[in-house]
């Protein structure tokens, strides 16, 4: 798992530079130490150490699809990318690539925090909206699931207020949410070898 | 204020040209913007296409400092900035000689909480350096179990200060921490001392006000008002130590002088022709007062108090190391810091 930044004032955070050795490398790890940031430069393997650092500053210009061991877009720490070329394909690479902020060459040491800063709230919105997605994804799939297993219920003999509160019934005493104690009886019901129902939505 | 740093940085100028023992000869070339913000950045640039000189001493606000700052990469020059603020800079090209947070605020309410309680009322001006403060005051005070009574703020340069006063009265804060500039500061701090006259839970012994930028300077704008006005800086009048046993009229006047005495150590640190160097190998291995990485410098942190016209100490916290990121766990001589997280 990645380290978490403790630190609203990122002192000691990790952060490492994807770009060939140049004077803009110079002026931004100059600006991050200053920040408080410990810094790390590699080009063009990024390396195990990815993996463990808190921000990633990558070129834009001399980058490519591969330079990073995870799928595009689902970097588990802040994206930075260092854009001299704004031609749209490199402005569309990086954003593929999953760039949460930009910095413009020739760097100075004016944007870094900003650039810094902005990543991290966009990386964790980001995640946060992520875990929100699959949790609501998650809960319809136990709608689906509701709706089936009242209908196994109804099919032998149950009314509809009645299929409701056995699935309640059930739910409380395995102690589990009414989607899953759902998901039980279709599962259970389809095992059993009954009418199977389950390409029925 | 801006006197006070011209008058340092010419002291300065004339210490340096008088030091036999200095081979470093200084001339001054100087320009004033008159506190219009757009012209800091056109002057900047005419001192150092027109001149030889390379260091600029100046800047008031940091408004005018953030003006200059492109003219100083356009033409390689170095500003050195002799007044606190606010922190999270830390331009290549600006050295910082006077104090950021953690050297004024952080130790000015680590002291002041203990001391009286965590009950703060705050103000200031809406400008950078009146949102930024009592951010990070609001930000400690409440890490600390306190509690932020009222957060007010007046445009620059207005004076309609009742509602505060009144805020203050009503809330009955531990203390008060005033981060208004200029004439808002001054008909703030008149009210107050007119309340204090006449209610006595609002006297300086029992709800004093606090200011991270308070100097020498301000007093004849304030005459009877300054009187029990809290300040943390690294210097006040009459405390030698810091930049030798000189008597400066305020920590600005001070501060501008160590700037122009220290750029001329750093040249006869490394000799005939450095005039020329780059600032970072201008400031490497010289040692001194700069912090090589963030340009900020080391200082005195101390909290005083005007008792009849002048300020007293109240706590001498030794010398802290400037931290304008709060992202290094620097502690001061009287109690650790805690860096804010």
């Amino acid at each position: 798992m990645k380290r978490q930044v403790r630190s609203k004032y990122l002192g000691g955070a990790r952060a490492l530079i994807l770009h060939r050795p140049h004077l803009n490398v110079l002026a931004l790890a100059r600006q991050l130490r200053a920040i408080g940031l410990v810094v790390d430069e590699a080009w063009p393997e990024l390396g195990a150490q990815a993996l463990a650092t808190d921000f990633i500053f990558f070129d834009a210009d001399m980058g490519y699809d591969g330079q990073f061991p995870w799928p595009a877009g689902e970097a588990p720490m802040p994206m930075i990318a260092m854009i001299g070329s704004e031609a749209p394909g490199r402005i569309e690479w990086s954003l593929q690539i999953g760039a949460h902020a930009q910095l413009l060459k020739p760097i100075t040491g004016s944007g870094v925090y900003s650039a810094v800063l902005i990543a991290r709230d966009a990386f964790d919105r980001q995640r946060a909206q992520a875990a929100e997605i699959a949790d609501l994804r998650r809960r319809l799939d136990g709608r689906r699931a509701v709706v089936r297993a009242v209908m196994l219920l109804m099919q032998m003999g149950k009314s509809e207020a009645d299929a409701y509160g056995q699935l309640r019934q059930m739910a409380m005493s395995w102690q589990i949410s009414f989607e899953d104690a759902a998901l039980r009886v279709v599962a259970r019901y389809a095992a059993e070898g009954g009418d199977d129902q389950r390409n029925r939505g | 204020m801006s006197k006070a740093s011209l008058t340092g940085a010419l002291a300065a100028i004339d210490a340096v040209n008088a030091d036999a023992g200095l081979p470093v000869y200084f001339t001054s070339v100087q320009r004033d913007p008159c506190g219009n913000a757009d012209a800091y950045g056109p002057l900047c640039e005419e001192i150092l296409r027109d001149s030889s000189a390379r260091h600029v001493v100046g800047c008031v606000t940091s408004l005018s400092r953030k003006e200059v700052i492109p003219s100083l990469e356009k033409l390689d020059g170095t500003l050195w900035y002799p007044l606190p603020y606010e922190g999270f800079e830390a331009s290549d090209r600006v050295i910082y000689t006077h104090a950021c947070p953690n050297q004024h605020l952080l130790p000015l309410l680590d002291w002041a909480m203990p001391a009286h309680g965590r009950r703060v009322y705050l103000t200031g001006s809406n400008y950078i350096w009146g949102w930024e403060i009592n951010r990070l005051a609001r930000m400690t005070i409440v890490e600390a179990g306190g509690v932020v009574l009222g957060e007010r703020y007046l445009p620059i340069g207005a004076t309609d200060v009742e509602r505060m006063i009144d805020e203050i009265r009503v809330s009955c804060p531990d203390f008060v921490l005033n981060s208004l500039v200029g004439a808002s500061s001054y008909a703030f701090l008149r009210a107050y001392h007119a309340l204090s006259l006449t209610d006595p839970r609002f006297t300086p012994e029992r709800c004093p006000m606090l200011s991270c930028n308070l100097t020498e300077c301000e007093f004849p704008p304030l005459g009877a008002a300054a009187e029990g006005l809290i300040s943390a800086g690294p210097y006040f009048r009459g405390i030698s130590g810091w930049q030798g046993q000189i008597d400066f009229g305020s920590s600005h006047e001070a501060a501008s002088y160590g700037a122009v005495t220290e750029l001329a150590r750093l040249l006869a640190h490394h000799g005939p022709g450095s005039e020329h160097l780059p600032l970072a190998q201008l400031l490497a291995g010289a040692g001194g007062m700069v912090d090589a990485g963030t340009h900020h410098t080391r200082l005195p942190v101390i909290i005083a108090q005007v008792r009849n016209g002048a300020f007293e100490v109240i706590q001498n916290r030794g010398i802290v190391v400037g931290d304008p990121f709060l992202s290094r766990d620097v502690g001061t001589a009287a109690t650790p810091l805690r860096v804010v997280s």
